[in-house]
């Protein structure tokens, strides 16, 4: 399966996947019904009672200021300051709700995408550049937050004032009113228009600011190659060519964005010129008054400022859903490694084998074959090895043992099962793993050998260190300077490659998994703790079948049986010293 | 007017550097306020418009055309200098980010290693990108928002003051008002706005780790622990946005009601003053629409006020990157080196940890030298140190008898190769990565293709060198990681090769005709090998036992076996069938 991101930018019909794209959001948005109806209620009551007041104020005028009569202008003075207070209330609580649904939301979706992120396989990071995932999900999410939690209040809040004020105005005089909402259809065609060139153009910065942060990464980890090679211009110049494609990615999105203000700042003037000259003139015509007029106007700007602010947002809520698109590109994935039902007749074999590779042929994404056809098997409690040259497939081997990917072709059994049947949690209980390249958390030394493993969590450091000492490990954690609470930082030199091995082998061991699988594990640990590492291999219970991915022929002296693989082929070697002929002789190239 | 007036000033005053930034851009932030200033200059127009015609109208001596011709005048004038405005901004504030970036990034290239090291890859990142764009938000919107907003509050009290000076008197209690709730609200929100940084730091964090530790976290099936860590950090950022949600709730409502309450008093006083004939009906027009347009630039100067404080924090981050001291003089000596190396009491503490206490050995020209010992015995620190990478805490490093920092930094390296003990590799093709300095040429690439026994698996590649190789090296095994990295050394024919670890890795008979491939096709090469391995160094002129950061033996391999009980130790244990 195909999990490269960039590959899966299409150009789509922007209109179609607009919408495609909001409703992908209504699921996430769905619990927050009952409070988004509350703040509407409350937006409703806001924004009723701050159009009811420029009438009040029409009437004031032209019933008692152009009458003079003060007392009348007191009393509806005071009306008008209870409403406002009245607004203010329901303005506080709307706010209030609003801005609670758009961080809850916010939080919600921040969930989805993170949980999505854990389903995926290890294929999909390996066909990314973990830079531009990074900046995805940090960037795209952060355009979300900053649409959710800022622009949503305003939005909703806009919405009603300027449904609201179309309403009053076409009450208030028909004609006028419609002549004055005419603007609007203009701008609405505008906006229509407009806005795919708007996306398009966010979308590309967005892809942009990726690219940037993508290379800024690649390049400050990599740094001690940099200026080894003395190739300080490499990194110059690389950063150069991704800041100078954000640049002109970046104007064009601005550019873009900016249309929409002063556009719209025009029409609400014009409409400001349409109700002041047909206005004058329905008052000469007697069907008008002053007052109304004076009104009118306020109500203008009540449809169009709202207006304005909302063309305002719509163009975060464009980069947002630019964002999200991007985002929806993960979500959508295919989380393979689906766990299948188990066939009936696998399971009758009273005694299988604990691993079978069944004609298993393998290649990454649509890549050549990196395995041919390959079959063997592992029984229980013994020591298996995979030797071969650099490049032959023995990491893409043992990478299927444990399902870090699915075989392209044939099939793997688990104790004569399917291996695609098993929960993850029970495969990962009983298949460790050690890694080639070994990670460590952030954190100390004892939160990294404890990491996914529950039965020790809550143990206190005395029995840490008697499990520790029963298993042998507690040797290995003198090569850490404060032993179980040695800091560790995830980049940077504060830990040897050497440690990062340690840390990641008594992890391993820790688990206590029946299959246990070694892929070069100990190739930067020194020789001498290598051998205190052998002997807690030695110590692991009897049931416990290893399989050991080695250069160095010393750690695979104790296996029962070598696997040599080369080439995408693996083939039973048998005893040491045939194995050891193979490696010396005729293995072809890689 | 006055409070407001300090209230922006005053965290600006005391960073003075994030406005020194805006003298690059003279030309363009002077078009920018023009524009900005004519725009607005507009704006307020319209009301004198609207008022004069309802007067001129009571007074019949109404004239439609000059209406619409003034008006549309206005309205059109107001879309070209908006629109003018908006793009110069974007302009001028995108080209500020660019500049920035490239300054520092010119600058971060002329730095050392233990300079990326100290400060972090992570915190780089976001000098990079987001402390940038914080600095360009303060130019895009800060300025000529500053600028307009200003002009508004003055010119619209001005008019305001001609209308009608009592009124407006009694109006304009509402800027000082609007202008300290504001300020109040805005300044118990911004350690919430910190916090909410710091939030989203710890979130990337969490997301970061769990893409890089992606393959260990599904060997582990830890993805329940992941999850937990991440809605730790993620309930802290939704808490801390309810929390500015409702100081947000108060503070908007209080705003809009204070500025209603003004039209209240415009309502109540023009209304005795026009029922008094002190003041006509369109004057009173005009006062509504002035209070409208007040209010709106004495939030945004509230906002600005915020988010220059946030550019201000971001700006002397990046400040301080680009005051840190630039790399010593570079030496004059020039290469190519003879190969001798002399390391004098050398030690390096890593804060308070000592790394490597006291170390002293010399590398005759032309001999193999080996370094031994456990993990985190310094080994890989000696290296770094040996090519400049880091410098020492104590000690001297000499090459050919002058001390290394008396080379030209560009001849030294072009004399030394390293090959790293974890792969780097870029996202280049195999060509770019193997003669990653570009002074390397075709026959010296060829050659070192042919050392590391690459040539097979070039030669296997529809594309050989020209094939492209993805970020982090993810398409190709560990061994071949390894072989390019050497490659990438040898391709530079050094003088002297440093090599760390570099036969983990690799499978025993590869390494051995590479071992041989080095003697024959590069004789004159000084070697000095890092590793586990002891049996690839038997040979070796010297081999030098390292623990702990002490030097604990020297010598040929017979040498040791004799007088070392450690190297003994580690040689049996190390001791392989074949061998």
């Amino acid at each position: 399966m195909n999990y490269t991101l960039s590959d899966l930018t299409k150009e789509k019909n922007s209109k179609r996947a607009f919408w495609k794209a909001a409703k992908k959001l209504l699921p996430i948005l769905a619990p927050e019904k009952k409070n988004f109806f509350l703040a509407l209620a409350a937006i409703l009551i806001n924004s009723g009672l701050t159009l009811l007041a420029p009438i009040l104020v029409a009437r004031t005028i032209d019933d008692y200021i152009l009458t003079k009569q003060f007392g009348g202008v007191l009393v509806f003075s005071a009306i008008i300051v209870l409403m406002y207070l009245g607004a203010f209330l329901a303005n506080y609580f709307q706010t209030r709700m609003m801005g609670g649904v758009g961080q809850r939301t916010l939080f919600r979706l921040r969930s989805v995408i993170f949980d999505k992120l854990q389903e995926l396989p290890v294929a999909f990071f390996n066909q990314n550049k973990a830079g531009d995932l990074i900046s995805r999900i940090n960037n795209d999410t952060d355009k979300l937050n900053q649409f959710f939690s800022q622009s949503l209040v305003q939005l909703m809040g806009s919405l009603f004032v300027m449904a609201g004020a179309a309403v009053v105005l076409v009450v208030l005089n028909p004609r006028l009113g419609l002549a004055a909402l005419a603007p609007a259809v203009f701008l609405l065609i505008f906006t229509r228009a407009i806005s795919p060139w708007v996306k398009k153009r966010n979308t590309a910065n967005l892809q942009a600011v990726g690219g940037m942060s993508a290379e800024v990464q690649e390049s400050l980890d990599n740094f001690k190659v940099v200026a080894a090679f003395n190739r300080r211009d490499y990194f110059r110049e690389h950063f150069h060519e991704a800041n100078v494609t954000n640049f002109s990615a970046a104007l064009h999105a601005g550019i873009a964005n900016n249309v929409f203000t002063p556009v719209y700042t025009f029409f609400s003037n014009v409409a400001q010129l349409i109700v002041l000259s047909y206005g004058i003139y329905l008052i000469v015509e007697g069907d008008f008054t002053v007052g109304l007029l004076i009104s009118f106007i306020a109500y203008v700007n009540n449809f169009y400022n709202p207006l304005r602010q909302i063309a305002g947002i719509y163009s975060t809520l464009q980069t947002a859903l630019a964002g999200w698109d991007r985002i929806s590109q993960i979500l959508e994935l295919q989380s393979n490694l689906l766990v299948v039902a188990p066939e009936e007749n696998e399971k009758s074999l009273s005694h299988p084998s604990l691993l079978q590779f069944q004609d298993v042929s393998f290649r990454y994404g649509d890549g050549k074959d990196v395995l041919h056809h390959i079959s063997f098997s592992l029984e229980k409690e013994k020591t298996y090895a995979l030797v071969g040259p650099t490049g032959g497939g023995k990491t893409t081997t043992a990478s299927l043992m444990a399902r870090l990917y699915d075989a392209s072709e044939g099939k793997v059994l688990l104790n004569g099962r399917d291996i695609r049947s098993f929960e993850a949690a029970e495969r990962t209980q009983k298949i460790g793993f050690i890694l080639q390249d070994p990670f460590v958390f952030s954190g100390t030394v004892r939160e990294n050998i404890l990491y996914g493993n529950p039965k020790y969590a809550d143990s206190s450091s005395e029995q840490m260190k008697e499990v520790l000492e029963q298993a042998g490990l507690q040797k290995l954690l003198v090569r850490f300077e404060n032993g179980l609470d040695t800091p560790v930082v995830t980049v940077g030199s504060g830990m040897s490659l050497g440690q990062k091995q340690l840390i990641a082998f008594i992890r391993a061991v820790l688990r206590a998994p029946e299959l246990l699988i070694l892929d070069e594990a100990t190739a930067n640990i020194d020789t001498v703790t290598e051998s205190f590492l052998s002997e807690i291999l030695e110590k692991l219970p009897k049931e416990t079948t290893r399989v050991i991915i080695a250069h160095r022929l010393n750690t695979i002296k104790n296996a029962d049986e070598i696997f040599f693989v080369d080439a995408g082929t693996v083939t039973r070697a048998g005893s040491f010293e045939h194995a050891l002929d193979m490696l010396l002789t005729g293995y072809r190239g890689s | 007017m006055k409070t407001n007036n300090n209230n922006i000033s005053a965290p600006a005053k005391q960073l003075p550097g994030l406005f020194s930034l805006l003298k690059q851009y003279k030309f363009l932030i002077a078009l920018l306020i023009m524009l900005g200033l004519a725009g607005n200059a507009l704006n307020l127009a319209i009301p004198q418009i609207i008022s004069h015609s309802i007067d001129t109208y009571t007074h019949g001596a109404f004239s439609p055309e000059r209406v619409v011709i003034e008006f549309a005048l206005v309205a059109f004038g107001m879309l070209v200098f908006t629109y003018g405005q908006a793009i110069v901004q974007t302009y001028a504030s995108e080209r500020a980010a660019r500049d920035l970036r490239d300054t520092l990034s010119a600058k971060i290239s002329r730095q050392s290693y233990e300079f990326v090291e100290k400060i972090g890859s992570a915190k780089l990142l976001t000098n990079l990108t987001s402390d940038a764009d914080s600095v360009k938000m303060f130019v895009s919107m800060a300025i000529a928002s500053i600028v307009s907003s200003l002009f508004l509050i003055v010119g619209s009290s001005a008019l305001l003051l001609l209308l009608n000076w009592k009124l407006a008197l009694a109006v304009l209690v509402i800027i000082p008002l609007i202008g300290g709730i504001f300020f109040f609200v805005l300044r118990k929100m911004r350690s919430l706005f910190l916090h909410s940084r710091e939030v989203i730091d710890w979130l990337n964090k969490v997301i970061n780790e769990s893409i890089l530790g992606a393959a260990l976290v599904r060997v582990l099936h830890s993805e329940h622990n992941e999850f937990e860590k991440f809605t730790k950090a993620n309930s802290d950022a939704r808490d801390n946005g309810l929390g500015i949600v409702r100081l947000f709730s108060i503070l908007i409502p209080v705003i809009t009601l204070v500025a209603s309450l003004a039209t209240v008093v415009v309502l109540v006083f023009g209304g005795h003053l026009v029922i008094g004939g002190n003041m006509t009906i369109g004057d009173f027009a005009a006062f509504n629409s002035y209070i409208m347009i007040l209010i709106f630039p004495i939030m945004m100067l509230g906002f600005m006020s915020n988010l220059i404080a946030r550019a201000q924090v971001s700006y002397t981050r990046i400040q301080e990157v680009l005051a840190a001291p630039e790399q010593e003089e570079q030496g004059k000596l020039l290469g190519p080196l003879g190969g001798n190396i002399a390391v004098k009491n050398l030690s390096l503490k890593i804060g308070e940890h000592p790394i490597l206490k006291n170390i002293s050995f010399e590398v005759k020209p032309k001999t193999k030298t080996a370094i031994i010992g456990p993990t985190a015995a310094g080994k890989t620190q000696l290296l770094h140190l040996l090519i400049g990478l880091i410098s020492p805490t104590e000690g001297e490093i000499l090459f050919d008898g002058k001390p290394l920092s008396e080379y030209n930094t560009e001849s030294f390296h072009e004399s030394v190769g390293l090959v790293f003990q974890d792969s780097v590799i870029f996202n280049l093709t195999l060509r770019e990565n193997i003669a990653f300095n570009q002074k390397v040429s075709d026959e010296d690439l060829a050659k070192a293709v042919r050392a590391a026994e690459l040539q097979d698996f070039i030669d296997g590649l529809p594309k050989g060198l020209e094939t492209s190789v993805s970020e982090r090296g993810m398409s190709l095994s560990g061994g071949q990681k390894q072989r390019i990295m050497l490659a990438r050394a040898l391709a530079l024919r050094p003088n002297i090769l440093l090599l760390d670890d570099f036969t983990a890795r690799v499978d025993t008979k590869t390494e051995k005709k590479i071992f041989q491939n080095i003697e024959t096709m590069y004789p004159d090469m000084t070697v000095l090998s890092v590793t586990q391995k002891v049996s690839s160094v038997l040979h070796y002129d010297n081999i030098i036992l390292l623990m702990e950061g002490e030097k604990l033996a020297e010598g040929s391999h017979e040498k040791l076996m004799e007088m070392s009980p450690e190297y003994v130790q580690i040689y049996r244990t190390g001791q392989s069938a074949n061998d």
